[in-house]
Formats: structure tokens, C-alpha cells, sequence
């Protein structure tokens, strides 16, 4: 088991390791700023594609963060790693199939009657 | 064991109860991850697939619709286009009909955050086996977890019964709020995700208490000290933070953009 915490001297029975708890709230404030430029963007950028790509990005960050530091997979195997990555790296695929798709549905059924 | 070798043969095996250590003896940890952990994460990864279903739906069904082209100030709800979230989602607790664009959301996004975080503490405590540590942090994510599922009750109970406007509808009559077969925000389809997505979300969360009252109380009684480990919190902690993530893109897809 992986672990962030490196206990410099070996501890006597029924003693307590000092917390190791800086990553923590680094990563916290991380999460917290990117959300921060979410909401910058929100108010002060009027919606267009280049805004939604923005939330995106801002988004595949935050995810980043929780699931490398959080979720500790950073510090798995490389082939855990990519047992994860690859379906999910499918799915976005799908995600952008079907949103194509879905917008020349609306592009068919609005101009049908034109 | 000094024993029993003596009685054996020398070309008979050892014996048969030493542990099998071999690849292919289920004696090797796969990514030396535990059997548990493993486990979670694939369940993890297949309840991603349930999630990107819902925002793969979403994202098709929302680029299907009209979009406003009008100014945002001039924006109203309308059955035509799919409505600006800013504009739906902008009430507040105890500030009536004021216009709080996201504000509550906010707030229930850095709840969840915050959740999360005392739940990697929790965890970190387990790997020091402080159990104070451990059922402190583990009380913190409760209550953070148990106070976005009431923000979410607020939440749904403001965009049920809507506001004191409403909308027009096709029939003259003018309705407010929301159910599964129509609202005042916008297609129906827009509330119909909206519930479906947020309240499969908010069951994830509601199952993540259960389960960490139970770790608690686990905890409490001394089940994790006996076992020498608190892997149990390490896994329920994995299904904590995957909630938050999933609030994370259920925020950007649904209230941000």
C-alpha cells in the first residue's frame, strides 16, 4: 500500500504517528480556486463555445486532482492506472459521438417544415 | 511445524497447508491493490458508465433543442429553447425571490469539496490507526454529506413549486414550477433530466451516509483496531470522492454551461 506518509522514526507500541495532512489542503485550495474561475467565467464571459470549452478544461482539472490525489490513484500501478483511463477515455468518445449526433438531430427536425 | 516434517518423507511435499504464493495461486495482489479496493474501483468504473449514460443523454438531448440567441438580459422561459441555468437556478434560502445566479450551487459544490477533504483525513488517520483521529473526521463528512442532501431537498422543493411568475403555456393557462410532465423553465425534457440526474446523484450521496454512520459506528466499537487495519474506511472513501467527482461534471454540465 502506497502511502504519503513517511514516519521518520519507528514508532513504540500504542503511539500515534504525527498527521501528514499538507497535501490535503493543498489539494483542497486547488479545488477550491479552480471552482473560484469557474464562476469568474460564469459572470464575466458571455456563453459561447470557447466559454464551454473553458468549463470543460477547468473540469477534466478538478477531476484530476480528486481522483490522483483523493482517490490516491497517482500513486497506483501503471496498470491500474489504465484500467481506469481507458474505458473512461471510451466513454468521452461516446459522449462526443452522441452530442454530434444530437445536435444534427435538432438541425433536421427544426428546418423540416422550412 | 518442526513436528509434522519429521513425519514426512522427503519426497513427499512439505505440506499442505502452507499458503500457495504463486501467480496463478492467488497469491499475488493484481496493481498490489487489495481484493477490496480492486472491487471498488471496478464498481466505480462501471457506475461511471451509469453517470456518462445520463450526461451522454443530456448532452444529446440539450443539442437537440433551440438554444436563445437573444441577449441574456432579455432571456425568458419559454417550452421553444432550453432554458440559461443561471436563470433557473438563482434562489437562495431565506432570501425569497432575490437573484442569486448559482449561489447555492456554489455553496453545495464547496460543501461536497469540503466533505471530501475530511474524508481523505479520515483516511490518512486510519493509515496512522488513530482512532480519535478517525472518528472525528468521520463525523465532519457525515454532517457535510447529510447538509448537501438538505440543500438538495431545498433545491428540488424551489424548482418544484417554481416561481410567483411562471410561464405561459400553450394552453393560456400559466404554470409554475415543475414535474415529470411539465415546466415552467423550459422543454420538458429540461426537468425530467434534472431529476433524474441530480436525484440519482443525491441517492449516491444518501447510500455514501449510510455507509460511512456505519463505518462510524464501526469505528466506535474497536471492529477496525481488532482487524489491525482501516481499509473499510479507504473504500468507502474511494465511493466518497467519486460522488463528489461526479457532482463536479454533473455542476459543469448542468448549472455552468
Amino acid at each position: 500500500m502506497a502511502s504519503h506518509a513517511t514516519t521518520e522514526h519507528t514508532l513504540a507500541p500504542g503511539e500515534i504517528a504525527k498527521p501528514n495532512t499538507g497535501w490535503i489542503w493543498k489539494t483542497f485550495f486547488v479545488l477550491v480556486g479552480i471552482t473560484a474561475i469557474e464562476f469568474v467565467f460564469v459572470f464575466l464571459m458571455h456563453p459561447s463555445t470557447l466559454r464551454n470549452s473553458i468549463f470543460i478544461v477547468l473540469t477534466i482539472m478538478k477531476a484530476f486532482f480528486i481522483v490522483a490525489e483523493f482517490m490516491h490513484l497517482k500513486h497506483e500501478t501503471k496498470g491500474l492506472i489504465w484500467t481506469i483511463l481507458i474505458p473512461v477515455a471510451l466513454l468521452v468518445w461516446l459522449l462526443v459521438a452522441l452530442i454530434t449526433e444530437g445536435s444534427f438531430i435538432g438541425e433536421v427536425l427544426q428546418n423540416m417544415f422550412k | 511445524m518442526a513436528q509434522s516434517t519429521t513425519l514426512q518423507s522427503p519426497t513427499a511435499p512439505a505440506t499442505q497447508d502452507a499458503p500457495r504464493t504463486g501467480n496463478w495461486d492467488g497469491g499475488n495482489e493484481p496493481f498490489k491493490a487489495s481484493y477490496g479496493k480492486l472491487m471498488m474501483w471496478f464498481f466505480l468504473l462501471s457506475d461511471a458508465f451509469t453517470f456518462a449514460a445520463f450526461l451522454t443523454t443530456y448532452g444529446m438531448i440539450r443539442h437537440k433543442h433551440e438554444v436563445f440567441t437573444g441577449e441574456a438580459k432579455e432571456f425568458v422561459f419559454s417550452t421553444r429553447w432550453w432554458p440559461i441555468p443561471d436563470h433557473v437556478f438563482n434562489a437562495f434560502p431565506g432570501l425569497g425571490h432575490a437573484n442569486v445566479p448559482l449561489g447555492f450551487v456554489a455553496l453545495m459544490t464547496m460543501i461536497l469539496i469540503f466533505s471530501s477533504v475530511t474524508m481523505v483525513l479520515a483516511v490518512e488517520a486510519g493509515h496512522r490507526m488513530d482512532k480519535a483521529d478517525v472518528q472525528k473526521w468521520l463525523l465532519w463528512t457525515i454532517l457535510f454529506g447529510s447538509t448537501f442532501l438538505l440543500s438538495q431537498a431545498w433545491e428540488w422543493s424551489h424548482f418544484i413549486h417554481g416561481t410567483p411568475e411562471g410561464t405561459m403555456m400553450a394552453d393560456g393557462t400559466v404554470f409554475h414550477g415543475a414535474n415529470l410532465a411539465m415546466n415552467q423553465y423550459g422543454p420538458v425534457l429540461f426537468a425530467d433530466l434534472f431529476f433524474f440526474i441530480t436525484g440519482f446523484h443525491g441517492t449516491h450521496v444518501f447510500s455514501g451516509v449510510c455507509l460511512l454512520i456505519w463505518c462510524f459506528i464501526a469505528t466506535t466499537n474497536g471492529t477496525f483496531e481488532k482487524r489491525g487495519h482501516y481499509e473499510m474506511v479507504e473504500k468507502i472513501g474511494l465511493y466518497w470522492h467519486f460522488v463528489d467527482l461526479v457532482w463536479v461534471f454533473v455542476f459543469t454540465f448542468f448549472y455552468l454551461v
